[in-house]
Parts: C-alpha cells; sequence; structure tokens
C-alpha cells in the first residue's frame, strides 16, 4: 500500500523531477551469500557468492569475482551426508565458479534426491574457513483445485492465471507461485507477491490470481511493453505451484518487499530475513505440484 | 474509575475553597474586563493593560480578559495591541470594577504589517520562554506553496521547529517526533494536520485569529505531549456587521461568512474550503469511458462557529471543524479500484464564566475524532483497512488573579480515549478471510495542574507549575501472548471484559520557569519541565501519514518521558524594533517507540500492534538564535538553529545510537516583508537545512528469483540467469541527503477599496531558483549480471521546481 501511496504523490506532482547523484557509501567486508536449493527429485545444489559493494558495476571478467569457489560444502537428509562438488558452468556463455551440486564427481550422476517430508542440513566451510549452516524441510506438496486464464476487462487478449486452493486446516502452511510459458520462458518465474502463508486464510479454500513474473531487469519486449505482468491468448502456461518452509517464506516475502520498496520514503529500509546462520541468502525448498493452463 | 471521580470531586472541592475564599480584601481594589477588537467585536489575545504610576502590566487570556488587583488610587491605564490604537485615561478607583475596552484599528498611511499581537516588552517580561505567537496577517502576508497559505508551514519558519520537508505532514520541536505536538483547534486535539500527504494544512486561514506555539518551558496547563503545544483559535465571528470575505486559488476556493445574531451579543462565522481539480477529471471534461475516468481526489474543511454573551459574566462558544480528503484511482489494465477517505472532525462547546473579578474559568465539553480508510478492490478480491481515534473531552481551566503579584491557573482535564489501531478485511468472492475481530483500546486520561506566576520583585519572576496525570487503560482488550522463540506464533490470548483495568499509570510533571530581568531592554530565562505521554504514533514508514495510527500506553507499551532544561537570553533593541534572543536547550526522552525492524503490517493482525514494537530512548541538544524585526515597513525574522538528535534502541542498529531521521546540523529561516505602499506588499521567505539523515544499503548481493536450474534434452544441467540484486543496509541514518534549501517570494497587489468591497492579487514564486531538493533516493537496475553490464545508479527524486501562482482575494 506503501508503493501505492507513492504512485499517488508522484501522480499529483507535475513539476517533480529526478537526477543521477553519486554516492560516497562506506566500504564494508563481503559476507558470504547462499543461494541453495532442495526441490523434490531433483539433486540439491547451491551457489555461493559474496556479497559486494553497492555501486561496484559487474563486467563480464568480475563476475567471477564475487563467485565463493573452494568451498567445501555438504548436505544430510537425516540418513547419510553427501559433499557437494563444484561444477565448471556456463551461463549465457559467460563461465561461472561457486556452483555445488549433490553430484558425483567423477559419474555426475546425482549423489542425492530432494524428498518431501526431509529435513536437510547444509554446512559449509569456505576457502578462508568461514563456517556457515542452515536446516530447511522439505514439505509436501499441496496441489491447486484448478486453474484457468481469463482476459483482463478492456484489454483485449491479455490476462492473469487464476487457481483455486484448498489451504489444508493446519496452521503455517506456506506457498511460493511461479509459472512459465512454453517455448517463451526458459525458467518457471515468479511475479512480485509469490510467496504468501496460510496466516489469514487457514482451512480456507478461494480463488486467486497471479500476474507474470519476468527475469529481473528483463530487456525482451513482453516485458517492457503492454503485455509486461500479463499472459497472452495462446500461451500455454504451465503452473508450478510450491509448498515451501517458513524460512524460504521469510527470505522472498521480505526480498519482494525490499524490491518493490527500491528507496520509497514511505518504507524503512530493512534487510531480508535469512535461514542462513553466519552469511546472508536463502537455503530454500520446493515441493512443486504442476497444472498446465491453455490461455484461449 | 473510581480513583477518576474521587479526583474529579477533590478537583471541584479545591475550586470551591478558591470561589469561598474571595471575599475582597479592603486594601484592595481589582480592575478586570475584556479587550475587543472595536470594528468586529473579536475578543484580543494578549492585548496589554498597563498601570503607568506602578508600572505593572498585565495580559488578557485566551478570551480576552485581564483581571489586576491594585492599591485604591488614580491610575493611568493604558489599554494596547499592536497594529491598535492604544487607549490611554486615568481611572479612580475607589472599589472593584469592571472595564471592558474595544480598541480600534490603526488607520496609517502606509498600513503597517502586524508582525506579532504582543505587547512590545512582553517577550523580556514574561517568566514565558521557548514561545511564540505569529499573527494570522502576517502568515498570510508569506509566500505560500500555490498561494495556499499555510499555519504549519509559517510556524516551521521558526527556530527550533523543523519541517519535515515537502510531502510529509509531521513538524519536528527539539529533536521530538510528529506525535510529540499537541495541535489544538479551539481546544479540540487535532491527530491529523495536513491535506493530500503533507502538502497543505487543514487550518484554513481566513477563519483563524491567531496561532501560538510552546516548544519548551510548557507551563502546566498543557500537558500529553512532550515537545510543543501549537494552540489556535478560530475568529469569534464579527459581532456588529456581517462580513464576507473568500479567494480563488491555484488549487483550492475558499468562502467565509460572518456577522452577528444579536448584535453586540451572538455572533457566527462559517468558513469553507474545497479543491476543484477533481472537477475537471469527471464529464463533460472528461468521458467516462477515459482511461483517467474514474481517479481523482480532493480535499475540503468547513468550519463553523457561534458564540453567545449572556452577560458581562457569561459566554458561550460552539466551534466546530470537519475536513475530509477523498482519493479514488481506478486501473482498467488490472481491474484494481482503490476509494482512501480520511479526515478530522472536532466539536467544542465552551462555557466562559465570572465568579468574581479575580477569578475567570472556562469550561470545555470536546469531541474530536480521526478516521482513515483504504478500500481496494480487484476482480472478486476486497481489501479494507481502517483506523482511527477518538476523543470524548471535559476540561476547566480556572484564571485566578489573587493579587498584582500572582497569576493561578489550576484546572482539570478528563479525556476518554476509544482508539481504533489499523484493522484489515478481506474477503475473495464469498470467502471471507480470517482476520480476526475489530481491535480497539478504550482509556481514561485525567489530569489536574496548578501553576503560578509569581512576580517576586521587578528583577525576579517565577512561573511553578505541578501536572498531576494519570492514564488508565481498560477493557474490552484481549491481550495477545507471543511465543518467545518465535513471534510469528500467538500461543495464548487474555481477555479483560468491559471497564476492567488493563494497566494504569500516574506520574507528576513538574514544571519551572524562573526569570531574571537585567533592565526594561533585556532578561534572562532559564526552565525546567518534566512531560509524560500516554498516546503515540506508530509508523511503518519514515515519514509521517495518514496511514499511521495513534496507540494508547498498555502493560506493554510505557509513556513516553522527557525532561527538558532550557535557557536563554532576551533583548529588545532600537526601542522594541528588535527583538533578539539566543536560547540552548537540552532534552532527554524515554519510551520511544518504533516497531521492530522488518515487520511488516499483516504481523499486526490478529494481534496486538505493540507486540511488535521496540523501546528506546533519544536525546536532544542544541541553540537557537532569534532576531525579529516587528515595526516599520520592513519586517520579519532570521532564526537560525545548531542541533544535535539522536536515538538508542536496543533491538535497532545493534543497540548502537543513532541519529535521528531529522537530526539537522543547521537549520536557517529568513522572513521577509516589504510595505511599498498601500497598493503594494512583497514577501520573502528563504530556508536552509541540512540534509536528513537516512539508511542507505552499503552492499548489494544476488540470489535467483525462482530456482535457476533447468534440465536440458540430454540430461545437463544448466545454470540460468535469473539473479535479484538484493541490498544489505548496515549503520541506521549513517547517510546524509543534500541540504535543503529554497526561496519563495510574493508580491501582493491590494486593489482599490470600494464602500463595501475590496479585492487583492497574491502571485507568489515557490522555489524560486528551481533547487532540486531531495525527497527520495532510489537505485536504478540495469542489465543483468550474467551479461557482464549490470550496474547500480542512484537517482535522487526532487518535488517541486518553480511554482508560480495567483490568487484572487476578496472581502466585503
Amino acid at each position: 500500500m506503501k508503493q501505492f501511496l507513492y504512485l499517488i504523490i508522484i501522480a499529483f506532482v507535475f513539476a517533480s523531477c529526478e537526477e543521477n547523484i553519486s554516492l560516497d557509501l562506506p566500504r564494508e567486508d563481503p559476507r558470504v551469500v547462499v543461494d541453495g536449493y532442495v526441490e523434490t527429485g531433483l539433486p540439491p545444489y547451491v551457489i555461493l557468492s559474496r556479497s559486494s559493494s553497492y555501486f561496484d558495476p559487474i563486467n563480464p571478467g568480475a563476475l567471477n569475482s564475487f563467485a565463493e569457489s573452494g568451498a567445501f560444502v555438504t548436505i544430510y537428509d537425516g540418513v547419510k551426508t553427501v559433499q557437494l562438488i563444484e561444477l565448471d558452468t556456463v551461463v549465457n556463455g559467460v563461465s561461472l565458479k561457486g556452483f555445488y551440486a549433490a553430484l558425483d564427481s567423477v559419474t555426475k550422476l546425482p549423489t542425492m534426491f530432494g524428498e518431501e517430508g526431509r529435513t536437510y542440513q547444509l554446512t559449509i566451510i569456505t576457502k578462508d574457513n568461514q563456517q556457515l549452516s542452515s536446516t530447511a524441510k522439505l514439505q509436501p506438496h499441496i496441489a491447486l483445485d484448478s486453474t484457468w486464464f481469463k482476459v483482463q476487462e478492456n484489454l483485449d487478449s491479455l490476462g492473469l492465471a487464476w487457481a483455486n486452493l484448498t489451504d489444508p486446516d493446519s496452521i503455517g502452511n506456506c506457498y511460493r507461485w511461479m509459472a512459465k510459458r512454453i517455448t517463451k520462458d526458459d525458467l518457471f518465474l515468479a511475479p512480485l507477491g509469490s510467496a504468501f502463508e496460510d496466516k489469514f486464510i487457514n482451512g480456507q479454500s478461494f480463488v486467486f490470481n497471479a500476474f507474470r513474473g519476468q527475469i529481473p531487469n528483463s530487456t525482451k519486449p513482453d516485458d517492457i511493453k503492454e503485455e509486461a505482468g500479463l499472459f497472452k491468448k495462446g500461451d500455454t502456461i504451465i503452473v508450478k505451484f510450491c509448498a515451501v518452509d517458513r524460512g524460504t517464506f521469510e527470505f522472498w516475502r521480505d526480498a519482494e518487499t525490499q524490491i518493490s520498496n527500491n528507496g520509497s520514503p514511505f518504507a524503512v529500509p530493512s534487510n531480508i530475513k535469512s535461514n542462513i546462520t553466519g552469511g546472508l541468502g536463502v537455503f530454500a525448498t520446493y515441493s512443486p505440484a504442476y497444472d498446465t493452463i491453455i490461455a484461449q | 474509575m473510581k480513583k477518576l471521580i474521587a479526583l474529579f470531586v477533590l478537583h471541584f472541592l479545591l475550586f470551591n475553597q478558591i470561589v469561598l475564599a474571595q471575599a475582597p480584601t479592603p486594601s484592595k481594589v481589582t480592575v478586570s474586563g475584556y479587550i475587543s477588537d472595536a470594528s468586529t467585536g473579536e475578543r484580543m489575545i494578549g492585548a496589554a493593560v498597563y498601570f503607568k504610576e506602578i508600572e505593572k502590566a498585565v495580559s488578557c487570556n485566551a478570551y480576552g480578559f485581564y483581571s489586576m488587583s491594585v492599591a485604591p488610587g488614580t491610575y493611568t491605564i493604558v489599554f494596547s495591541y499592536v497594529g491598535f490604537v492604544t487607549n490611554e485615561a486615568k481611572y479612580t478607583l475607589t472599589k472593584s470594577q469592571s472595564i471592558n475596552i474595544e480598541l480600534k484599528p490603526r488607520v496609517i498611511e502606509t498600513q503597517e504589517v502586524i508582525v506579532s499581537a504582543q505587547k512590545q516588552e512582553r517577550n523580556i517580561q514574561s517568566t514565558e520562554m521557548s514561545k511564540i505567537e505569529v499573527g494570522i496577517d502576517q502568515i498570510k502576508a508569506l509566500p505560500a506553496l500555490m498561494g495556499e497559505v499555510d499555519v504549519l508551514k509559517a510556524i516551521q519558519l521558526l527556530p527550533g521547529v523543523k519541517s519535515a520537508g515537502e510531502g510529509n505532514s509531521g513538524f519536528y520541536v527539539r529533536g521530538g517526533g510528529p506525535d510529540q505536538n499537541l495541535i489544538l483547534l479551539d481546544e479540540a486535539v487535532v491527530y491529523n494536520a495536513s491535506h493530500l500527504f503533507g502538502f497543505f494544512s487543514v487550518f484554513n486561514s481566513d477563519a483563524i485569529k491567531n496561532v501560538s506555539l510552546t516548544k519548551g518551558g510548557m507551563p502546566a496547563q498543557y500537558g500529553g505531549r512532550l515537545s510543543s503545544v501549537l494552540d489556535i483559535s478560530m475568529k469569534d465571528g464579527n459581532n456588529k456587521e456581517v462580513h464576507g470575505e473568500g479567494g480563488i486559488g491555484y488549487i483550492a476556493s475558499r468562502f467565509t461568512l460572518e456577522g452577528p445574531i444579536v448584535k453586540d451579543k451572538a455572533s457566527f462565522i462559517v468558513s469553507g474550503r474545497r479543491t476543484f481539480i477533481d472537477l475537471f477529471l469527471r464529464e463533460p471534461f472528461v468521458p467516462a469511458n477515459s482511461r483517467i475516468a474514474g481517479n481523482s481526489y480532493y480535499f475540503y474543511d468547513l468550519n463553523g462557529k457561534i458564540n453567545y454573551t449572556i452577560s458581562n459574566k457569561d459566554r458561550l462558544y460552539l466551534s466546530c471543524y470537519l475536513g475530509k480528503d477523498v482519493f479514488n484511482f481506478r486501473s482498467p489494465e488490472t481491474g484494481f479500484k482503490v476509494k482512501i477517505p480520511w479526515g478530522n472532525a472536532t466539536a467544542a462547546f465552551r462555557w466562559n464564566h465570572l465568579f468574581n473579578e479575580k477569578l475567570f474559568v472556562n469550561n470545555s465539553l470536546i469531541f474530536t475524532n480521526y478516521n482513515f480508510e483504504f478500500g481496494a478492490a480487484q476482480q472478486q478480491f476486497d481489501f479494507k483497512i481502517f483506523s482511527g481515534i477518538r476523543d470524548y473531552s471535559l476540561k476547566s481551566d480556572f484564571n485566578w488573579y489573587p493579587t498584582v503579584l500572582h497569576n493561578v491557573k489550576f484546572g482539570m482535564n478528563y479525556i476518554y480515549h476509544r482508539f481504533t489501531p489499523t484493522n484489515v478485511s478481506a474477503r475473495s468472492g464469498d470467502v471471507q478471510f480470517d482476520l480476526g475481530e475489530v481491535k480497539r483500546y478504550y482509556a481514561h486520561d485525567l489530569a489536574v495542574y496548578v501553576n503560578d506566576d509569581w512576580e517576586i520583585d521587578d528583577q525576579w519572576k517565577v512561573s511553578g507549575g505541578l501536572r498531576f496525570s494519570m492514564f488508565e487503560h481498560v477493557g474490552p482488550f484481549t491481550r495477545y501472548i507471543q511465543d518467545p522463540l518465535n513471534t510469528n506464533n500467538i500461543i495464548d490470548s487474555v481477555s479483560y471484559k468491559t471497564g476492567d483495568k488493563v494497566k494504569m499509570y500516574a506520574k507528576v510533571e513538574p514544571r519551572f520557569n524562573v526569570r531574571y530581568q537585567i533592565n526594561n531592554r533585556s532578561s534572562i530565562k532559564a526552565s525546567f519541565t518534566q512531560n509524560y505521554q500516554y498516546i503515540h504514533l506508530a509508523s511503518f514508514g519514515s515519514v509521517s501519514l495518514p496511514t499511521d495510527v495513534w496507540v494508547p500506553s498498555t502493560d506493554k507499551v510505557k509513556p513516553q518521558f522527557s525532561t527538558q532544561y532550557a535557557l536563554g537570553y532576551f533583548k529588545n533593541l532600537k526601542k522594541n524594533t528588535f527583538e533578539t534572543s539566543v536560547e540552548v536547550y537540552y532534552k532527554t526522552m524515554e519510551n520511544l517507540i518504533e516497531y521492530r525492524e522488518g515487520v511488516t503490517p499483516d504481523q499486526d493482525v490478529k494481534n496486538n500492534a505493540d507486540n511488535n514494537f521496540v523501546f528506546g530512548k533519544g536525546d536532544s541538544y542544541g541553540a537557537e538564535f532569534f532576531i525579529k524585526k516587528n515595526q516599520g515597513k520592513l519586517t520579519g525574522w532570521v532564526g537560525y538553529t545548531l542541533s544535535y538528535t539522536n536515538r538508542q534502541f536496543a533491538e535497532i542498529n545493534y543497540g548502537k545510537e543513532f541519529p535521528a531521521k531529522y537530526d539537522r546540523r543547521h537549520d536557517c529561516s529568513i522572513v521577509l516583508n516589504y510595505q511599498k505602499s498601500k497598493k503594494w506588499t512583497f514577501g520573502a521567505v528563504w530556508v536552509y537545512s541540512t540534509g536528513d539523515a537516512l539508511t542507505l544499503p552499503s552492499q548489494k548481493y544476488f540470489a535467483s528469483t525462482t530456482p535457476p536450474v533447468s534440465v536440458g534434452a540430454n540430461g545437463e544441467i544448466n545454470l540460468n540467469n535469473n539473479f535479484n540484486v538484493l541490498s544489505l543496509y548496515q549503520a541506521r541514518n549513517s547517510f546524509r541527503q543534500k541540504a535543503y534549501h529554497r526561496l519563495d517570494i510574493s508580491a501582493t497587489y491590494h486593489g482599490k477599496k470600494h464602500k463595501h468591497y475590496e479585492g487583492s492579487w497574491v502571485f507568489s514564486i515557490y522555489n524560486v531558483y528551481s533547487r532540486k531538493n531531495p525527497y527520495f533516493i532510489y537505485f536504478n537496475v540495469d542489465g543483468n549480471s550474467v551479461d557482464g553490464n549490470l550496474s547500480v545508479q542512484a537517482k535522487q527524486v526532487s518535488l517541486f521546481g518553480l511554482i508560480p501562482s495567483v490568487t484572487y482575494n476578496f472581502k466585503f
């Protein structure tokens, strides 16, 4: 709502203007950042990096300087402990370090899979001997009752994805919505507001809608023009509706708030709640249920 | 509650004692009465009565009443008020008598601007320090944003008072927060004093008589806030003849009508103001099917007052205020609709009674209400937030003038509060979300006080007072108990029935001012005051907004408490043409509240807001320099403040002390008025202040928005670019925005005066050199990390460049 108030003011202030400014922010020691995942049926993986000074630009050569390479990373799933191996990865043509996955170092076959109901313990020891840890549970999946597409009034072919959810009658369920258009998106993408919990809807059956997510700072034509945030007639949409644990929910609730606040004078700048001990970021668990919508 | 009733009884017993003790002493006679404006009948607040032979003076109270006891004899009594013809006459006083005086407005070749409505040496002679009165005429002569004369913006030009900047409703006095200012309109508390998120104040200048601000050394009759009292008096209404005035401005128009109901006995005033931009956002200007149809904003204010003089001893007043902002928004793309109405209503019924020539009382019955609502709908979703505060209060304020050396004020004030902190309701189609029951807090708030202004000798004068305040939070109330390990979990609740005591506080607040008069032209003053504040404004944002909610002191929230020491040197120069002062102050504040870091508004739902508060302390110190020129063609003032304001909360900023957002090292204002001729008046205001303290991210880091791995056709694992840039904040308020400065000018052209009509044009320019003052800073992220072209650019948004405006004002 605060963003909304901000919009109101801006709308009224025809004389407002903005300019680029340079700020001299204090330098602080970089901290280790965890971007870790356990997903049903997939080997767990972790991307490790370091935080950097706020205005340092990132050029092609510089990306790897933020990557946290050479760390000792293990995951315990209640039965066994496996070490995650660091892979040489190429992302969009750029080689990237700091990507660790639960694969065999020789065969490259998975050594562990995400299983619903298990609790995973992550332990990291970096090259400079910093220790980080986290624990997260892979929740049982909760499927949506139904999903559909509806054109927005006044808009010819564009609209939102809709779903009906019946929340189980036990408080504490947390969710994240993501979706992908076949042939148009490489990944499942989440719009702002994708993370929610059942605090106010416990045990109820209700309808909700979702905008279309995009890659951050995307410059694709359908992300910057009138199609931005909307699905279109003819899209085949795969919905990945995930049950997540509380740590994942809290991280994304705060991160989405921070992203949408971005300097708003109506918000107090605040840090994102992390479930990592000794570092930043999140060790996330995703338990998905899939649906397909043919938009027509 | 029984205790409260007992206190009431005690209070009235005490008052009876005093009434009974009023047998006049034969060695003294008392002169008392009212001073009013001969042209309108308006009672004159602060007009001076001076007894030449004994060199003693007294000034009128807020109802234009004065009283002075002297030995029988013949005296030259001078009645004066700046801008009015002084009335001087000899009186032979053999017994107590009433002298009511009407002063005529002074008509001179070039009309003199009234800078202050006080007796010229009052700033030297009174014990009051840290108090400033600004005449409404002076405020009207200042350049104003879009031509809307603004009382709140004018007082922010005084030293020690800081503007929160454009687009912010609060003001800050000596390092205190915006909730620490008591804003009174004819005795009624106004909780939200601005329109359009702070761009304009709710006070319509045409309906206002007088404005006074006390920023330190608060006398005992005021309480309930730590920092300041802004006391605004509405006009009573002309009791001689019917008059109207109004104006057509850039964004709003005004109209006021006043006149006698029964000549010299009863009068009325009604005054209205409304913006009109919304009238152009509908048919026929905007077709109903247009994209912008359905969007609108307006605000209005209505002031009304009637008074009736029953006799020389009794007078009744009824004053009302109603103001509202309404915002409508609709987006055809998303089907999103919003309606936000909010506003204040106040009503005060007052009865002035004169028991005898030495004892005056004003009894008030006051109602005040503030409501905020936010309703949003999108498709089958409905979402509503509402909050507010409603008070019923009863006040008795006595002025007792036992001898020429004493001026005693005593009284009591009782308020019954009903707080409605943020309540939310939401539904999707037929499904109602479970957002808990409507939460309310109820509280009794009682204070009794006594204050004596005692002139010990020609040099020494003291003003000492005690205020005894009690606050009781009562049921119905549900206390939710959080799991100490996970504050998200409510593990239990305790219910209180209607009237049950939840928590009670009883406190004593000493107030002390002393003056040492060096000579007729200079004095030194010092003050020591302690204040308690039982109500608190909880804000999620870093600026104050209508969405902020008032909450009472509870078992969890202790009353805010402050101690202030101030010392000042006051000197008048060139026959009172210049008033100068230097004041230094030191203030400590305890039990300040903030939301815990990272708390989001949803965490208040099905919970007590105060479960999410953290508590801390603050201090503030500084020096204020003030030079004011009262007379001549050129009038105005220069004020400069050097100050420091810090906060410390165990759970914020790792427990380390940090500067308050509005900690401003330097704050300066220059205000000038030049009366060139009968036709032309010019005004200029220049303000400068150190930039706000701000929390900015020190580092950035990455997290993929969604799982970034995809499995390729051959089973290979692909990592995709889906990185978000996130911010890491370290020290709170460790960064400074650029300094704020701005020049505004105005020119007023007074048209030819007709017998029954006069008009004037006000031309003003806001921000003459179009300074780009910072409003907020945001960060623009371009490119992405994997393509290697990611860059972060800080951008500063400024609100107003140069804004010219024209207003036409008329009177008949």
